[in-house]
């Protein structure tokens, strides 16, 4: 079968000058350039592409474009393994591999049709019914078996190597579709200066023109296309996207659209994407998507060589492909009836026309004269024959004898369906045309427009002058001016059409989608079992749920139903369409923001020190911050962080606290804004202060703490905690605006500005001194414990110093502008080297503050007050604040609320884990006595054992009792010990120094 | 007391300068911008200032005023961003201060900000990679200003020329990331 038997001698778009190969099932075929897989296969004669879903029958082409439901194939190896892919828009290119699927072990001999032997136990709702019992062995056997035999192609389990782009693109007027509509309204208003996109989901444009090889203008309809795409070039604010699918559309004028920028290539050239993600926002949107042609329900009619008539002449003329040589052209409408001309004229003999209209029209009756086969009137084609290769089509005469053609193609057309499914994802409902017999678009989406086919608009002449008209309108509306230009000529050919939904007394299944397997057998058994909504219809049969939607299936289906429950099709009703129109590559979506990418990273000032100095990073939102900084010999990260707590503890560390939120609060009103932000006083802190503070959620529960500092009468500068910045930031923003809009305060945020460091132990005053210029006093009488002042360090870098403390050693937290913050860390380090001074990350700063019994965002979690974590009597009583009302809730003061207490474990050598429950001992481990939970461990190296903080029931009463930490979920089941939060230094004097 | 002046570091430690296909990017290295906000009712007299000494009228809407030296964008309702070069000094940040005394919050973000500098006539291009914004010469001219987000990243961006020339602005610990996006997309630039 190597020869391109099937080609014919001229015609087609194709370039006949080259010849490139490509592979399908491991058999090498010539194919020329501008072939798609699917004319590629029929040019080499090959009908037989896949299998179904369900009962695994053989499968061929049945249309030509992204409507296929059944030429699915799995294209390439390796990582770009791809499945599912329809081989009718599949474009050729030298090497291409494609595979078809689901079958076993080969394509012509499949294990798996058998099911069609099981179809009783296939029907509609099979998997409802059928499996229901016994339940246990649902997920063992069941699911694993329907998944083997029904599942299409297989994806790739590598990561995916290609690299896909996102974009934004804005223009006056989207013009979705390329054919003759689409191309006059892109080209009405380029003329006029308007901006445009043109996008389309073939390669090539020209639309159905080009399929039928019309004439325009009185030139072929190809040269016609070529001297209109010329002329859009010539435009510089006009972008033709060919090989691109709008497949969504989304509020304010936006359209999702996917560019396949390499998929016609063996892979992507060095810094191309293999798609496009284009976000498209449009002021006025022409829709000419074209229409689809209807298939006729009939016996057998899944066929390879039963094929959409539009296909047939599709690739003809636009691939030089004759699908068949002995046809039947099955119609019951008059456009369809054409492609007996165009089969003749490619070589192929057609048996018959068979018109299921009584009477047939004068325009077939002339197709039929011109190409001297017999028309059949009020006939139908009940059967096809034979298996993997159409052998005949059994026709029933008007009369109602039937007889057996002989055949290997039926080119078959129950009529269009215009493709509005853009319409409809905003809610427009598809309205019916008893006119056309089909839906056409309902209320539109704000801006959208439809010409040509998709307005039901079936001529080629309807199409042009409503394609220019429409871009007319959409251009005036964007404020342009019309451009007069002549209307191109081209006849106005019938559509008239009578509508044949199914064709009764077949001996075969007949299949309404092909795609998922459903026949009208399925869609009668769920009209008779009570499912005769459409949206119960799709659900129940699976039917237009596979991958093109039902783009061939839905029309007929509904119709279908409609009959049986002796309903009208309105009354009936159409199911709407959702994005996408075709499916999109999850990779496309994400664009360049995958793997490390998906989320940005931030990185601290000191992040290139901490890196060169063997940090081990761990990511709190979206910093990346130093954990701890391992030294050599040492075994794991227990021993670096203890290391660096005892530094701290007895001399000095230093450790990156710039990912604290800090904000600037300026104005004549900082102060008492602030106070009603802040649960404790603020007006009264002194210039030069700090104090620690907490703000309350409006329901009383805590929001964040952290410090305030005032720098001046009207300027205070806070800290939040890294992980509430941006949420704090937004509730003072909010609060400023909205609920106290006449304080006049300024909020800034200054985090990004300043590189923080806290320099914490004993000797954290003598490491400064050394940092800081002579002129500034830090002594402890001029630079007390809560003490905040502006200066200069390293011989005149500007600087704010803080006495503030987290670890409850004397410590200090000092900031320089962030460009200087990783040569600050080296100097800092550095005057630390004779204290043995070490840099300590996030890991010893929870030790630390765990140690001290200082609350973090394990305590303040959302459920827990002020006095849930012993911060009761902070809570101001002279003035209002935020949370103060519904602070006083019942059920936040009951005093059977868990509390913050400290825990040890009686056996000292026992770890503890954070989110172990509290039980008293002797009781049941239930519900009932559940008495709290640990929230925060650390292995303390300062005492040398594990120690918890955590909220127990009337903890604070309970100091010295002996409870269980229970951990089911990991095992553990600790005696612990109740004691108070704070570990070390109880009465807070290490802080002064 | 340790003798040494600390050495700056860039936002940009990678890269300085890409040249690409009709495409520049640089890193704009010595950029100093103070943020205003006028306190209430002070707005007439914050623009007064400024007009007296730096003969500019701050801008009602989101575009920028000023030369080479100094300039003012527009940066909210009575909120302004003066953007000047920077000469080692914080002069514009202590003049602001001390000239808008008692009338606005003037806060120093030269550090707080990485500025990028993108040039040429594929500027475009790949801004519209990550950029959700219509920059098309009819609709954004040189001079605007918009306050957006580029790549998942807040930005403050303004057109300098219509080269065209931008000027984007991002939150210094995001500057990795956002060169990172910003070079892989303008990476196909090199091969045309």
């Amino acid at each position: 079968m190597g020869n391109s038997s099937y080609r014919s001698k001229t015609g087609g778009l194709i370039d006949r000058s080259q010849t490139i190969h490509f592979w399908f099932d491991g058999v090498r075929y010539p194919a020329h350039p501008g072939d798609t897989l699917a004319s590629a296969l029929l040019a080499n004669g090959v009908r037989l592409a896949g299998r179904s879903f369900k009962y695994h029958r053989p499968r061929g082409i049945l249309a030509a474009g992204s409507e296929e439901p059944n030429a699915l194939v799995e294209l390439r190896t390796g990582a770009r393994r791809e499945p599912n892919t329809k081989a009718t828009v599949v474009e050729v290119f030298d090497g291409l591999e494609a595979f078809s699927q689901n079958r076993w072990p080969s394509l012509k001999f499949d294990v798996m049709s058998i099911n069609s032997l099981l179809a009783p136990i296939f029907t509609a709702g099979f998997y409802y019914k059928t499996f229901m019992w016994p339940a246990a062995l649902w997920e063992k056997l069941y699911e694993p078996a329907i998944r083997r035999a029904a599942g299409l192609g297989r994806a790739s389990d590598d990561p995916d190597p290609d690299r896909y782009e996102k974009l934004t693109a804005f223009c006056d007027v989207l013009v979705i579709g390329g054919g003759p509509a689409g191309l006059m309204a892109a080209v009405t208003a380029a003329r006029s200066g308007a901006r445009v996109i043109l996008a389309d989901e073939n390669f090539n444009l020209g639309g159905r023109a080009i399929d039928d090889a019309s004439v325009i203008d009185d030139q072929p309809a190809a040269q016609w296309v070529c001297a209109i795409e010329a002329e859009l070039d010539q435009h510089s604010d006009v972008r033709v996207m060919r090989r691109t699918s709008v497949f969504g559309t989304f509020d304010g004028g936006t359209y999702g659209a996917l560019e396949r920028v390499s998929d016609h290539l063996p892979s992507p050239p060095s810094g191309i994407p293999r798609q496009r993600m284009w976000r498209i926002v449009a002021k006025q949107t022409v829709l000419a998507s074209g229409a689809t042609e209807r298939p006729i329900v009939f016996g057998n009619n899944d066929r390879t060589g039963v094929m959409l008539a539009g296909a047939v002449r599709t690739y003809i003329n636009r691939y030089g492909v004759l699908p068949g040589r002995r046809a039947v052209v099955f119609v019951n409408n008059d456009y369809a009836a054409s492609t007996a001309r165009d089969l003749v004229r490619a070589g192929a003999a057609v048996v018959a026309i068979v018109d299921s209209r009584p009477g047939s029209t004068d325009a077939v009756r002339a197709v039929a004269r011109d190409v001297g086969c017999p028309l059949l009137d009020g006939a139908v084609v009940i059967d096809a024959l034979g298996s993997q290769r159409l052998k005949g089509a059994v026709v029933r005469n008007a009369a109602g004898s039937t007889e057996t053609l002989s055949c290997d193609l039926i080119a078959m057309s129950g009529g269009w369906n215009p493709n509005i499914q853009l319409t409809t994802h905003l809610g427009g409902k598809p309205q019916w045309s008893e006119q056309l017999s089909t839906f056409t678009s309902g209320v539109l989406p704000p801006g959208m427009s439809v010409a040509g086919a998709a307005s039901g608009e079936f001529s080629l002449k309807g199409a042009i002058v409503g394609g220019a008209k429409v871009g007319q309108v959409a251009l005036t509306q964007c404020g342009y001016q019309p451009v007069d230009c002549a209307i191109p000529s081209a006849i106005s050919e019938s559509a008239a059409m009578s509508p044949l939904w199914r064709v009764d007394g077949g001996r075969g299944k007949a299949f309404v989608d092909q795609q998922n397997d459903v026949t009208t057998l399925d869609i009668e058994l769920a009209e008779r079992e009570g499912f005769r909504a459409v949206e119960h219809l799709k659900r129940y049969t699976t039917l237009g749920m596979a991958t093109d939607q039902g783009r061939t299936s839905n029309v007929n289906a509904l119709a279908i139903m409609a009959e049986l429950t002796q309903k009208s099709i309105p009354q009936t009703g159409m199911t709407m369409a959702r994005p996408p129109y075709t499916p999109v590559a999850i990779g496309a979506f994400a664009g360049h923001h995958r793997d490390k990418h998906f989320k940005p990273t931030r990185l601290p000032p000191s992040y290139a020190w901490a890196k060169s100095h063997g940090a081990v990073f761990v990511e709190t939102g979206l910093w990346l911050r130093p954990s701890y900084f391992p030294r050599p010999g040492e075994r794991d990260w227990l021993e670096s962080v203890t290391r660096e707590v005892k530094t701290v503890r007895n001399s000095v560390g230093i450790c990156d606290v710039s990912t604290l939120g800090k904000i600037d609060v300026q104005g004549p009103d900082a102060a008492a804004f602030l106070d009603k932000i802040y649960m404790n006083a603020m007006a009264s802190l002194a210039i030069g202060r700090c104090r620690y503070g907490c703000m309350l959620r409006e329901d009383g529960i805590l929001l964040d703490d952290g410090t305030v500092a005032r720098l001046g009468q009207h300027h205070y500068f806070v800290t939040t905690t890294t992980a509430n910045a941006g949420k704090v930031f937004q509730h003072l923003e909010f609060c400023r605006q909205w609920i106290w809009p006449h304080f006049d305060v300024q909020i800034i945020s200054a985090t990004e500005q300043w590189a923080q460091y806290a320099v914490a132990g004993p000797h954290s005053r003598a490491l400064l001194r050394k940092i800081v210029d002579q002129p500034f006093d830090i002594s402890d009488q001029e630079f007390p414990y809560m003490q905040v002042g502006e200066m200069t360090v390293c011989g005149g870098v500007q600087a704010r110093l803080f006495r503030l403390s987290f670890s409850g050693e004397r410590a200090y937290e000092i900031s320089v502008p962030a460009r200087y913050g990783e040569a600050f860390m080296a100097a800092l380090l550095e005057a630390g080297e004779e204290f043995d001074a070490c840099p300590y990350g996030t890991e010893a700063l929870g030790v630390m503050r765990i140690e001290k019994g200082h609350i973090s965002g394990a305590e303040i979690n959302g459920t827990t007050t002020p006095t849930d974590v012993g911060l009761g009597a902070m809570m101001s009583r002279k003035k209002d604040f935020i949370g103060n009302v519904l602070g006083q809730r019942a059920g936040l003061l009951d005093p059977d609320r868990p509390t913050l207490v400290g825990f040890q474990p009686v056996d000292r050598g026992q770890r503890l884990r954070a989110g172990a429950h509290f039980l008293a001992r002797g009781v049941k481990e239930i519900a009932e006595n559940d008495d709290g939970y640990m929230t925060s461990v650390a292995y303390s190296p300062t005492l040398g054992h594990w120690i918890g903080l955590g909220l127990l029931k009337r903890g604070p009463q309970r100091i010295g009792e002996i409870v269980r930490a229970f951990d089911p979920l990991r095992g553990y089941d600790t005696l612990v010990e109740v004691v108070s939060p704070v570990f070390i230094d109880a009465k807070g004097e290490r802080v002064r120094g | 007391m340790v003798e040494n002046i600390l050495q700056a570091r860039s936002a940009f430690p990678e890269f300085s300068l890409s040249r690409y296909h009709q495409l520049t990017i640089a890193v704009r290295e010595h950029i100093t911008m103070v943020s205003l906000a006028a306190w209430d009712g002070q707005s007439e007299k914050v623009q007064s200032v400024i007009q007296s000494i730096y003969g500019h009228s701050l801008p009602q809407r989101p575009v920028r005023v000023g030369g080479m030296e100094v300039s003012f964008l527009w940066f909210g309702p009575d909120r302004w961003m003066a953007v000047g070069e920077r000469d080692g000094g914080r002069d514009l940040e202590e003049n602001l201060k001390r000239h808008l005394h008692g009338l606005a919050a003037v806060v120093d973000h030269s550090d707080g900000r990485a500025v990028l500098r993108l040039s040429g006539a594929r500027a475009r291009d790949v801004l519209a990679k990550g950029l959700p914004l219509d920059l098309h010469p009819r609709v954004f001219k040189a001079n605007d200003v918009a306050i957006t987000h580029a790549s998942h990243i807040g930005v403050l961006l303004w057109q300098v020329d219509d080269a065209p020339t931008y000027d984007i602005a991002v939150p210094r610990s995001y500057a990795h990331s956002f060169s990172d996006w910003l070079l892989d997309a303008a990476e196909v630039f090199s091969a045309i």
